[in-house]
């Protein structure tokens, strides 16, 4: 199979973008990106040397915190894409085929970046082979590692399909239904803990694929801004905008969905619900969903778009935090010096394992981008 | 009850569990019995569990929980220790993804530290909050580490080093196995035999004649967050 032209750029549009890339010309994100991938590998590089005691603020009261928090956000993102990717070729079809290469491309990079946060969280992180020599069926864990393998394998079959201009149908239920799996099962692996009521919630793997739909879209909205201000396509704009409103509406039900469940219910450890009520309120629902829709309803210009895209982008990161931390804000067993309520503030070695992972996702696409990677698959198409 | 009878105790128990030692290991059902009436809160079993398994700062296997309990005048303290519940349904063996901890035949749910990947998922999922995540702390901080802290601990009765990347705990969820190490070689439990009040009872609940059977088949036992599903075989003697 042919490598230069289709999976990577061309081999001399690639030597171009390099001899521009050491003039200084490669634009200021690339070198941006590059410094953050170079700090972020460092963070990672010191987690492992040092130890996570060391770099990190989990332990065994918050096990999972910024890193966790991370890798979901991003694996959302992804199957967010891919959502983008199949409502855009249901409904709005001629006018979204000229972004598909780049959303799936961004499905994929993005669940790679999701991966590399992971990675750095693990503490024998060199075991991960055990998944496949050692596996447990029984474990959320081990069947969210099986889909999300499957998942990047058929993200990259479709994105060769996309590239190569093979396109079928067949093909474009698989990378959507195998993605809403892996995104299920990552939501069953918090919604499947009872001893955390926060988590505990058959909710949760519905939550995680509106959630991700939202974030992936808004992602996705951005790219189509750009396309629009360089192509002046500005076909694009409506189906985004569409699509941003859906995702928002359907986030918004179910955060409210989650939140009454929560605050309603006398189960112990139901309290955090009640605790943060007034922040998810404000923040979860009020800035995280009303505002960015309501710039789509009354701005709906291109500007409008990215804004909103742009808010939702960073809400639901911090959403993802949130959730993924909050849930150890009542201590199991509270002993000792242990206080009633557990706070955690993420260290500058976690900070620096997001900046490493929002930095390999720029990078590579803005390369990808740069280098005329998606004009192959909308030069031949046209 | 007298010293005698105290020492007694000690004493049944040790010829308890050299009798259940000559049973093949699949015939043994390890449990324990705390009698919270007994426990004077002394944390003994707890310090002793620290120097026998020679764990890492915030890392206990069995902390005893101390509350207050009514009102002025007639107020008191209330005493809770926690070992590892052994469940014969935990829900650690349950999301571990790659089975690096599991039920033995004996009842004890065990950790291999070769295998752990350390997600902390069972941490996330012990309804007791019995594992802790060994991240690789010190107590005297990280320029000078005392002997004790560096010595090769000695759990499931294999040689784990601490320094070692690839055989340590370091890096691996953590959490009490009975003293197993002990117990195969015929000694019992650490908080069993610093336990001032004799308030923890360990025993093969499968011998009839074990003075444990005889405590758990009381009408006054009962099992912590037995609601759960998790079968616990830690039983709490009130």
């Amino acid at each position: 199979m042919q490598i230069y032209g289709v999976l990577l750029p061309e081999k001399n549009r690639l030597k171009e973008w390099f001899s521009s890339f050491r003039q200084g010309k490669a634009g200021i994100f690339v070198y941006l990106a590059i410094l953050g991938l170079i700090l972020g590998g460092a963070g990672i590089a010191s987690i492992f040397i040092l130890g996570h005691g060391h770099t990190t603020n989990t332990s065994s009261l918050v096990p999972w915190g910024l890193q966790i928090s991370t890798y979901v956000y991003f694996a959302l993102v992804s199957g967010g894409c891919i959502f983008t990717n199949f409502i855009g070729n249901m409904f709005f079809h001629e006018k979204y085929q000229p972004l598909a290469s780049r959303v799936i491309f961004m499905g994929l990079i993005t669940a790679i970046a999701g991966f590399a946060a992971l990675a750095s969280e693990l503490g024998h992180v060199e075991r991960m082979y055990l998944f496949m020599v050692s596996p447990n069926p029984s474990s959320p864990m081990f069947w969210m590692s099986v889909w999300y393998t499957a998942d990047i394998t058929i993200l990259l079959i479709e994105y060769i399909n996309i590239q190569r201009h093979h396109h079928s149908k067949g093909m474009l239920y698989a990378s959507f239904i195998i993605p809403v799996i892996t995104y299920c099962s990552l939501g069953s692996l918090f919604g499947a803990v009872g001893t955390v009521p926060y988590y505990y919630s058959s909710l949760l793997p519905i939550y995680f694929i509106f959630s991700g739909f939202l974030s992936g879209n808004a992602l996705c909205a951005i790219i189509a801004a750009w396309q629009i201000r360089s192509t002046g396509n500005s076909r694009l704009l409506k189906p985004f905008q569409r699509m941003q409103r859906i995702a928002l509406a359907s986030v918004l039900v179910l955060t409210f969905c989650r939140l009454i469940i929560g605050v309603s219910s006398g189960i112990s450890g139901y309290e955090v619900f009640r605790e943060t009520l007034l922040k998810n309120l404000l923040l979860g629902i009020g800035v995280s969903l009303v505002i960015p829709f309501l710039i789509l309803m009354y701005k709906r210009s291109v500007g409008g778009l990215v804004i909103s895209s742009l808010i939702v982008l960073a809400a639901q990161f911090m959403a993802r935090l949130d959730l993924v931390v909050e849930g150890f804000r009542v201590p199991t067993f509270r002993v000792y010096d242990m206080p009633e309520r557990i706070s955690y503030m993420p260290s500058i070695f976690e900070i620096l394992v997001v900046i490493a992972s929002l930095s390999i996702v720029a990078l590579v696409y803005l390369i990808a981008e740069k280098t005329g990677l998606f004009e192959i698959a909308t030069k031949e198409s046209r | 009850m007298s010293q005698i009878e105290e020492k007694d105790i000690l004493e049944i128990m040790g010829e308890d569990l050299q009798r259940a030692l000559k049973k093949p290991r699949n015939q043994r059902r390890w449990a324990m019995a705390i009698d919270l009436k007994r426990c004077i809160g002394c944390h003994a079993c707890t310090t002793g569990c620290m120097s026998e398994n020679l764990t890492p700062p915030q890392i206990h296997y069995r902390p005893v929980k101390e509350e207050e309990i009514g009102e002025f005048p007639n107020t008191g303290m209330r005493f809770l220790p926690r070992p590892c519940m052994q469940c014969d349904s935990p829900s650690c063996v349950q999301v571990c993804p790659v089975t690096a901890t599991w039920k033995r035949d004996d009842g004890l749910v065990t950790i291999d530290y070769k295998k752990c990947i350390g997600c902390r998922y069972c941490l996330v999922a012990c309804p007791y909050g019995a594992r802790s995540s060994d991240v690789g702390h010190y107590y005297t901080g990280d320029m000078h580490k005392e002997t004790y802290e560096v010595e090769n601990s000695g759990e499931y009765g294999k040689t784990f080093r601490r320094k070692s990347h690839w055989h340590s705990p370091v890096g691996n969820a953590r959490k009490c196995h009975f003293c197993i190490h002990r117990v195969e070689k015929g000694e019992l439990t650490r908080c069993t035999t610093t336990c001032l009040g004799h308030a923890t009872y360990f025993g093969d609940i499968n011998d009839p004649q074990a003075l444990i059977t005889k405590l758990i088949s009381k009408t006054n036992v009962i099992k912590y967050k037995e609601e759960l599903g998790t079968k616990p075989q830690v039983y709490y003697i009130v």
